[in-house]
């Protein structure tokens, strides 16, 4: 295929995504002219084309459908549920041949007779009926219009933001050259035709070795830090790689990045099939589409996400009458969120049908011989529920031809878990169901925290991790209890299952003596339990490779990852960690009850409780991102803000006693605790980080009244710091200023 | 590489196979240098925890994770003290490393100098070895990079 039908092929293609889009919309905004004159000028574009490249099928076809569609732009002609549904079988049509020609470089066989008969009978049926105010008002906005509108114009959450960045402006290529067209033929003013100068395609397969290089450049990186920390003269230049570095790296992954708007647009369309084609009434509502995410995820998150819809539709939500008869409105509602949360991406699926009722599945499964009746009495609800993720599964009574062909949720869960998502789901009899896919920003690099068990060190996900226990030898040796084999921990009150890392991986060498040890306590997909290590090193950002298949019957690793070090590192499995141990998938009702157990006990929040200078305050937990051990030599100010450089970005530094401008020796290093400030993040030198306590809100003499900006921590009052306080940095360009501390 | 495929069409010039030898317990070894891709010398290796027994560990080689097969461990020797060479070998299903004591000396051999496993060798050393190659002073076997892959090992 040359290069020019290639170029045709992806600009059709996305003119047909967007003319999609904007259709079902039209469903909502029949008068809308900015909509209708979007689709026209799809059609258009592909007309412009086709003639050229000699596709005779598609242009009288195209042309038909821009006869149509000019009448509606100009008003001669209103948009109803039957020109819909035929401009819809219009783009169908458009799409099969363009796969064709994809496929075999051909138009293929087919006639488009009737098609296109349609196409201009609707054009006859309704002619008369012409609003002249409308046609006008149309007409002048069309004539001031799509011209010199660029996409940021639009209100937020009108459309979705599709085209925005380079990796996807590519539309915006497509339209502008749609627009040109359009408006010359109709004598608008043509502007703002240099937003195609400014975006480039570029192929995905470059973007992935650039990718590739990078996460090399960033293990290079990591070494060159730890060798010149020693030597001082080279110092500033390998801190200066290490920022260069951050920045093309986040540059190359912004590059990968596109909206989820892409896989959420094809989903108004879906519904509308869909729910004509089950009888039910569904009301799509969309959020978070400008939410980002790298494209090769994106794209694998695209059947899942399809499956998903279809089985809320069609499974979920329930008719019309059966939802009036429980009481609820006839409209049912799906709903799809993304949003981002910490280096996941989250997509939701929300119905509010039926729900997945708990005794069917069991039955199902049963019948199905997924599960053993004694072992299903012994089943909590929640798994149960996670038995819909078999292979083979399907309650759907009566098989449809949208879905419940057995073959669903597994596959979902294979896919999501293949990019190293998760897939959870939360139903409620009657209420709805929630399925929750959970996507990691990005493939290639993670947080991982590096422990040490036997004197080699495993990576172990941060995104599993939810706090450390350090023990010391004494309280290892007392505070570990075991119940028969089984080795226990009371945290907080409530029994931890605890896994032995050395022992589940046959690391025959002793433990060494007197030492204490680390409990890192896991949820690995609803398993919770405590892993004992023997040491932690620095938390790290990996780069993940991929193991041998002679490595896949252990099972316990995901991958390995060479460490700034340069030594390698085994990256845990924490979910196969915990099935190997027999870790039980906790009840909601026990985590509910751990998470209410820490509320009673702990009146109000948890704190860090930290020293800076002489004096000890209070940190609210929930805001604490990390704590970061830096050569103090890396500490710059801003006018009299101290920054740090912290993962690409710059981070004010509150310096409440002093400690950034002690006299120190080269190499020494201090602590920095990195805080989130609503949607900033700070920063705050301390000497020294204590504990983690609850904090008791205490209650001024005489009044009713909490005091504010204190705590009760540890028997003692402390203060807490205010976040909001810390100033923001100085608006001037901060790069101009940077001065290396002294 | 291009030393590999310097090495090739010399050797198909002069009819000689050039052989790299590496030492393994009491027994030298060769492998054809031509399907050799580099030599690291004793690089730190990491041991795979619950890994099958003929898995020396993992080396780092140019930004990867390589596989690293022991040649001791087959052949049942205990492991040796201090650190071992790595040839970093290709196979049909890509590339892995064979751990090694010591690599000796490239040396060009006559195909003819070859001959088949002796039909005394037990099971499971014919199935590694790729036959005996008859120097002057002593006996050299020959390993083909194709049975010491990792994945074959396994099955």
């Amino acid at each position: 295929m040359d290069e020019l039908t290639r170029e045709f092929l992806i600009e059709s293609q996305e003119g047909l995504d967007r003319m999609e889009r904007c259709l079902t919309e039209l469903e909502e905004r029949p008068q809308d002219s900015e909509l209708l004159a979007d689709i026209f000028r799809s059609v258009h574009t592909i007309k412009g084309t086709t003639g050229f490249l000699g596709y005779t099928r598609l242009e009288s076809l195209s042309h038909a459908g821009e006869n149509l569609l000019g009448m509606l732009r100009d008003g001669r002609l209103h948009a109803n549920a039957e020109i819909i549904s035929t401009l819809l079988e219009l783009m169908d049509g458009l799409r099969a041949i363009l796969a064709s020609i994809e496929a075999e470089g051909s138009e293929g066989e087919g006639d488009d007779r009737a098609m296109i008969e349609r196409l201009i009978d609707l054009q006859r049926s309704d002619g008369e009926a012409v609003l002249p105010q409308t046609a006008q008002t149309d007409a002048a906005r069309l004539a001031s219009g799509p011209g010199d509108k660029l996409p940021g114009d639009k209100a937020p959450g009108d459309k979705a933001p599709v085209e925005r960045r380079s990796l996807h402006a590519v539309p915006k290529t497509a339209r502008t050259a749609g627009e040109e067209n359009a408006d010359v033929e109709n004598g608008a003013v043509k502007a703002a035709t240099s937003a195609a100068d400014s975006t480039l395609r570029v192929d995905v397969d470059l973007l992935n070795r650039m990718m590739n290089l990078v996460g090399e450049l960033v293990l290079t990186r990591n070494q060159i830090l730890q060798t010149t920390s020693a030597d001082s003269g080279f110092a500033p230049l390998s801190r200066r790689l290490d920022m260069v570095t951050a920045d093309l790296r986040e540059a190359v992954m912004k590059a990968r990045m596109q909206p989820v708007s892409h896989v959420f647009s094809k989903f108004p369309r879906m519904v509308r099939d869909l729910t004509q084609q089950l009888g039910k009434r569904v009301r799509l509502e969309m959020e978070g589409q400008e939410t980002e995410l790298d494209k090769s995820l994106l794209e694998a998150i695209k059947d899942p996400l399809t499956h998903s819809v279809r089985n809320a539709i069609d499974h979920g939500i329930e008719a019309p009458e059966l939802r009036e008869g429980a009481g609820k409105p006839a409209e049912g509602l799906l709903k799809l969120r993304a949003y981002q949360d910490g280096s996941h991406v989250v997509v939701e699926v929300v119905d509010d049908g039926g729900g997945i009722r708990v005794e069917r599945v069991l039955d199902k499964a049963i019948e199905r011989k997924l599960v053993t009746r004694e072992k299903a009495a012994q089943m909590s609800e929640r798994e149960l529920l996670q038995l819909i993720f078999l292979p083979g599964f399907s309650t759907a009574a009566a098989i449809t031809n949208v879905s419940g062909r057995g073959v669903g949720m597994d596959v979902v869960r294979n896919n999501v878990e293949k990019i190293g998502g998760k897939v959870e789901i939360e139903s409620h009899a009657g209420k709805g169901t929630t399925l929750r896919l959970r996507i990691p920003l990005t493939l290639a690099i993670i947080p991982a925290l590096i422990i040490r068990s036997r004197g080699q060190s495993f990576a172990l996900p941060q995104g599993v991790l939810h706090e450390l226990v350090h023990l010391s030898a004494d309280q290892t040796r007392e505070q570990i209890q075991w119940l028969e084999k089984s080795p226990l921990y009371r945290l907080r009150g409530r029994l931890l299952p605890l896994v032995f890392l050395g022992r589940m991986l046959h690391q025959h060498e002793a433990a060494a003596e007197g030492v204490g040890c680390y409990i890192a306590v896991l949820n690995a997909d609803g398993r919770r339990f405590g892993l004992v290590v023997d040491g932690l090193a620095d938390p790290e950002e990996i780069v993940v490779k991929p193991l041998s298949p002679v490595f896949k019957q252990i099972g316990l690793f995901s991958g390995a990852t060479v460490m700034g070090n340069g030594e390698m590192a085994l990256i845990l499995d924490p979910g196969a960690l915990a099935v190997r141990a027999s870790i039980a998938i906790s009840s909601e009702d026990e985590e509910q009850a751990a998470e209410q157990s820490v509320k009673v006990e702990k009146t109000g929040q948890e704190f860090l409780l930290v020293e800076a200078g002489a004096e000890q305050m209070a940190l609210p937990l929930a805001d604490v991102l990390r704590i970061e051990r830096i050569p103090r030599g890396r500490m710059e100010r801003v006018g009299h803000t101290a920054v740090l450089r912290f993962q690409g970005m710059v981070l004010p530094v509150e310096d409440v006693s002093g400690i950034v401008g002690q006299k120190h020796e080269e190499g020494d290093e201090m602590t920095v605790v990195v805080c989130r400030d609503g949607s900033r993040h700070v920063g705050l030198a301390v000497s020294q980080v204590l504990d983690v306590a609850e904090g008791a809100a205490l209650v001024e003499a005489g009044t009713d009244v909490v005091a504010p900006g204190i705590t009760l921590l540890k028997e003692r009052v402390t203060s807490v710091v205010d976040l909001g306080r810390i100033p923001a940095l100085p608006s001037e360009e901060p790069e101009a200023t940077l001065e290396v501390a002294v | 590489m291009n030393a590999i495929r310097e090495a090739e069409s010399k050797a198909s010039g002069e009819a000689g196979i050039e052989i790299c030898s590496v030492r393994a317990g009491a027994t030298t070894f060769g492998v054809p240098i031509t399907r050799i891709l580099e030599i690291l010398g004793a690089p730190a290796a990491k041991p795979v925890p619950l890994a099958p027994s003929f898995i020396g560990g993992l080396v780092h080689y140019r930004g990867e994770v390589l596989t690293a097969v022991s040649l001791r461990s087959l052949l049942d020797l205990p492991a040796q003290e201090g650190a071992s060479d790595v040839l970093v070998l290709e196979s049909p299903a890509g590339c892995f490393g064979l751990m090694v004591d010591a690599v000796g000396e490239v040396m060009t051999v006559q195909p003819e100098w070859i001959e088949a496993n002796p039909s005394t060798l037990d099971d499971r050393r014919k199935a590694l070895f790729a036959g005996a190659c008859k120097l002057k002073d002593g006996l050299l076997v020959m390993l083909d990079p194709e049975r010491l892959d990792p994945m074959r090992l396994l099955h």
